[in-house]
């Protein structure tokens, strides 16, 4: 039963109009929602995430080192 | 609060920087190779185990798996290990991977020459080669998984989910693709078949651009962009954003690099759509690396590695508006087939990739040997070096691309092609094919610069094998933001994280793959589509172990100007028994899928002995060697059981003689035909095999009308 109606469903997508619209929702629906997330995360979390990868935890920092010679 | 010190595993960052350098010449010097072989065929110096054919595959792959590959496990166990603030999981693991990924490429640099490739494109390793990448792959992942799992760092910063994300779709993308029936220790048949082969073969092929060129560098991108600039990345919201948008759509794409092919329509525009779509988290990504560097630009003309990443990141913003718009049917309809692909893929290649490879070669080296750059100035003129050598290539190329994509369309007044014969076109873009080598000899110049001066820094400083790095172990180290949300709840757990990403990554796979191999309306038989007999088997695998469809596809697309060329249009039916399928994707010599009847058995004879005799001005390179070259009948019984095992109807016990007699009758013919154009050959010769195949591609619709079985 459930096999027929998926089948049925996907003999459809011979049509792209409903199939192309479909996905195209699937994906909107989910851009939506990680718009909705990102938009709704506080501002202190994603300072202190965005300075994660300046501390390394050494010991002895390479900061100072240089690719160039000033 | 107790804090901890531990030792971050320098020594395997340093092997893989190594490894890096090291594949990369050698990609880029059988690149060259291949590429001084398209103006001057000869150049194979008549040895078949450097033609063109076998050594395209085995410079994409050195650059794809060799080089980038290198490139991102260095960058990886560099960062991934101060992101967690713990060294990775298992050092066994870690040079597990080093020396497994590196036998893999070694086995690929024997194997490839020697014309052992199944011929799907970035996916050429045979079956043995592909299991040992799948067990060095998982170890990856375990090593990778189990090094965020005693993080002492609770958050999951942006580039860890990258590097999440590639670990899985590489994992799943190798094994759908690499499903295949093997026939012999170091040979196989892919399960699928032509139209379902090729949809699976693109959904990985563009897929590896993206899960494998793409995603673990843009993690290296949010990771080095900010220790180089040594400012947060600019918006944190917005990588967010980047990431989740990629990966869910990314993996839908696929299916435009077979814009107007046998595949159905529906997947078609799907592939289209999707990758329209995918400009906008491409280029916000793009953005977002670009603003880091806002109020720091002075610090770019001083630091060449800053130079190198703001030129990389450009690219990636050029390659990713580039290619929707090669996705839009009217706008691929003139460059598929042609070398504006080739460019644009080299713009991705030579710009983003390598040219972040080389920012985080020139970061790494000074900071593993606790010292400073050897030689800015060298840096600099790397640079330069490499950026000309970068226009120098590409620009001749995308000229080439459209003047190709021209003239194959263009008609005269009366209605006929203006450039009938396929040689024309190419004579006239070999002005363009030199220059392109100019532009990667200096890419490559600039290259072996850099080597030095990493070279001499290495020699200046001291390597530090561990460095020691100190953080409070991870319950203690909980920070309180608040109350938190959803999103930080989610990436402070890795695997109910991993199983989203994974969920977003195979939608798209699903949606497009199922209905293919559902719906049997997707592929409508031909009721006069029969297999090959035993002599066009062996033709065929000839075909595939010279790397013919480097330059020549079998996919005639329904325009006037192909038909009129060509003949009639390709059909999905007449592929049910191509494993593989062997449509190609680039046009340097003229498309084959009608090639049967064109010319006489002395003609393809006489052609593969000396393709100038037949075709003055043509770049094909000889294949002699097919004309004395004994063909491989004691493997013929495997190879037909291998095809029957995944669904071609030869007859019960048919290779059991039948098929030995009937390989002997069809010889026999060509030979007879042969003498009539006073050419003596021997039957058993793989000449005779390779004509049986190519007299018999695109005639099984030619002799009878198309009818749909059902």
């Amino acid at each position: 039963m459930l096999y027929n109606i998926i089948h049925s469903i996907l003999r459809e997508a011979g049509s792209i109009n409903g199939y192309g619209l479909f996905s195209f929702l699937l994906f909107f629906g989910f851009f939506l929602g990680v718009l909705v997330w990102a938009f709704a995360l506080k501002k202190n979390y994603l300072n202190h995430m965005g300075e994660l990868p300046l501390d390394g935890g050494e010991k002895n920092s390479t900061d100072k080192i240089k690719s160039e010679k000033l | 609060m107790k804090i901890e010190t531990f030792k971050y595993d320098n020594r395997i960052v340093r092997a893989f920087a190594i490894a890096t350098i090291v594949w990369g010449v050698v990609g880029m010097l059988v690149g060259l190779l291949a590429a001084v072989q398209l103006f001057f065929p000869d150049a194979n110096l008549n040895f078949q185990f450097i033609t063109f054919g076998r050594i395209r595959p085995l410079h994409t792959n050195a650059v794809i798996f060799a080089f980038v590959g290198n490139g991102m496990f260095m960058g990886i166990y560099y960062s991934l290990q101060r992101l967690c603030k713990a060294r990775m999981f298992s050092d066994w693991l870690s040079w597990f991977n080093f020396w497994g990924w590196q036998s893999i490429i070694v086995a690929a640099a024997v194997t490839l020459p020697l014309g052992y490739t199944t011929s799907k494109e970035y996916a050429e390793l045979e079956w043995p080669i592909d299991i040992a990448i799948a067990v060095v792959w998982v170890a990856f992942s375990i090593n990778l998984f189990g090094t965020i799992v005693k993080r002492r760092e609770k958050h999951m910063y942006v580039a860890i989910w990258f590097y999440i994300a590639t670990a899985i779709t590489i994992a799943v993308l190798h094994i759908t693709n690499s499903m295949e029936m093997p026939w012999s220790a170091l040979k196989s048949y892919s399960m699928y078949a032509g139209v379902q082969d090729a949809l699976v073969q693109w959904w990985y092929g563009h897929n590896a651009v993206a899960f494998f060129l793409t995603t673990p560098y843009l993690g290296l991108m949010y990771y080095f962009l900010p220790k180089a600039a040594n400012r947060p990345v600019f918006s944190y919201r917005l990588s967010i954003i980047h990431f989740w948008a990629l990966v869910f759509l990314y993996i839908w794409a696929g299916p435009h690099h077979l814009l107007y092919s046998a595949l159905p329509d529906w997947a078609q525009s799907l592939g289209m759509v999707f990758s329209l779509m995918l400009i906008a988290p491409s280029w916000g990504g793009m953005l977002n690396g670009l603003l880091t560097l806002r109020g720091a630009w002075d610090r770019v003309r001083q630091d060449p590695m800053l130079k190198f990443m703001v030129v990389a990141i450009t690219a990636y913003g050029m390659s990713t508006l580039e290619g929707p718009l090669l996705s839009i049917k009217t706008v691929n309809s003139l460059s598929h087939y042609t070398d504006w692909t080739v460019a644009h893929v080299h713009v991705g290649a030579m710009g983003w990739n390598g040219f972040l490879t080389f920012s985080m070669l020139y970061y790494l080296f000074p900071r593993l040997y606790r010292t400073n750059l050897w030689s800015t100035k060298l840096a600099n003129y790397h640079f330069w070096i490499g950026l000309m050598g970068m226009m120098f290539y590409c620009i001749p190329i995308y000229v080439a691309g459209v003047t190709e994509g021209l003239m194959w369309k263009q008609f005269n007044k009366e209605g006929f092609l203006q450039y009938p014969n396929f040689l024309e076109t190419i004579v006239q873009v070999v002005p363009m094919f030199k220059l392109r080598a100019v532009g990667g000899t200096l890419y490559l110049v600039g290259t072996f610069l850099m080597v030095y001066n990493l070279y001499k820094t290495a020699k200046a400083g001291t390597f530090e094998p561990d460095t020691e790095a100190q953080a409070a172990p991870l319950e203690k180290a909980v920070a309180t933001h608040g109350k938190p949300s959803w999103h930080r709840v989610l990436e402070g757990k890795p695997l109910f994280f991993t199983v989203l990403a994974t969920v977003a990554i195979l939608v798209g796979g699903l949606v497009e793959i199922v209905p293919m191999f559902l719906i049997q309306q997707n592929v409508p038989t031909i009721a006069s589509v029969h297999p090959y007999t035993p002599l066009e088997v062996l033709g065929r695998d000839i075909y595939i172990r010279e790397g013919c469809l480097g330059c020549h596809s079998q996919m005639i697309r329904p325009f006037r100007s192909e038909t009129e060329r060509y003949g009639e249009y390709s059909k999905a039916g007449e592929f049910v028994y191509d494993h593989p399928f062997l449509w190609g994707s680039e046009r340097k010599g003229p498309d084959l899928a009608r090639e049967g009847g064109k010319y006489p058995d002395a003609w393809h004879f006489n052609h593969m002995d000396d393709p100038r005799a037949t075709s003055p001005g043509s770049i094909m390179p000889r294949y002699s060697w097919l004309l004395t070259q004994k063909m491989e009948t004691d493997t013929l019984p495997a190879r037909l059981n291998a095809l029957r095992k995944i669904g071609v109807p030869y007859p019960a016990g048919f290779e059991n003689g039948p098929a030995q007699k009937d390989l002997q009758a069809q010889s026999e013919k060509i030979v007879a035909n042969l003498k009539q154009g006073s050419i003596t050959a021997e039957p058993d010769r793989e000449i005779i095999a390779l004509i049986a195949y190519m007299q018999r591609l695109g005639t099984d619709i030619k002799s009878a009308p198309p009818t749909a079985a059902k």
